[in-house]
């Protein structure tokens, strides 16, 4: 029974169409920055506390459910060691590819985003613990998904079963 | 390697699902034989993967027959088109 249960979650996620699965990524991969962004401007604000927890929540769910979906619909392919034809080869060097695209350019962006002020507007830039943490800990959870959630991307909907 | 075909790409048209339906063969053990994901025939037979020069061949000697008979660059004329069709059809049908 719970078997059967498992494999129609399977199934249903096995062929979620690439629009979806594209939706997923993208929540996935900004729940947890969103939730540290929301805590910095719920700070700022006179917004009750009331509403910042199931707000807060909701980012950090929306991360963790959609991680749980991603890393299902991939599985193993991902993975460099898994035993993959060439067709899901070329798919996982081209999400690899996307990857280092990806964070490159977020890399470049934070590098110009922190030396323009302080370079050119002769502005200091500091990093309190609660940044530095909120940094590592995004980066902790969301470069090892990278891969999943880039996989999931591009690859094309499933033939249909004939 | 074979490549995902991109727009911009020729399609490489083929006739594995009519190959594969003419033997009755499911996707599953048509990538059974080709040491292949059942999901990569979908991709095939679609014409959203273009297969590398090995599994091509590998195809060609599965089915018994010469590469060009299963891809081509230029779509295929029907089968049915070619048995029943044209200035010999009494003779080929009569066969």
């Amino acid at each position: 029974m719970q078997q059967a249960q498992a494999r129609r979650w399977d199934s249903w996620i096995d062929r979620l169409p690439r629009r979806v699965r594209r939706v997923i990524a993208v929540i996935s991969l900004t729940g947890l920055p969103g939730m540290y962004a929301w805590s910095a401007f719920w700070l700022t604000t006179s917004v009750p506390k009331i509403i910042w927890g199931p707000v807060t929540f909701l980012l950090i769910g929306a991360t963790l459910a959609g991680s749980l979906i991603l890393y299902r619909f991939v599985r193993d392919r991902a993975d460099t060691r898994a035993n993959l034809d060439e067709r899901q080869r070329q798919l996982r060097d081209r999400a690899m590819v996307l990857c280092y695209q990806v964070l490159s350019t977020l890399l470049i962006l934070a590098v110009v985003g922190v030396g323009i002020p302080t370079l050119f507007l002769g502005r200091v830039v500091t990093l309190d613990a609660t940044v530095v943490g909120a940094i590592a800990l995004s980066a902790t959870v969301l470069i090892p998904l990278l891969p999943a959630a880039a996989l999931a991307w591009i690859e094309p909907d499933p033939p249909p079963e004939v | 390697m074979g490549r995902p075909t991109q727009r911009a790409e020729p399609v490489l048209h083929n006739r594995l699902a009519v190959l594969r339906t003419e033997r009755g063969l499911s996707r599953q053990d048509l990538a059974d034989a080709l040491g292949v994901n059942y999901q990569t025939i979908g991709y095939l037979e679609r014409g959203e993967y273009n297969p590398s020069l090995d599994l091509a061949l590998r195809a060609a000697e599965y089915f018994g027959l010469p590469v060009e008979a299963i891809f081509s660059r230029r779509p295929f004329t029907p089968m049915s088109e070619q048995l029943y069709a044209g200035p010999g059809r009494s003779e080929t049908a009569a066969h």
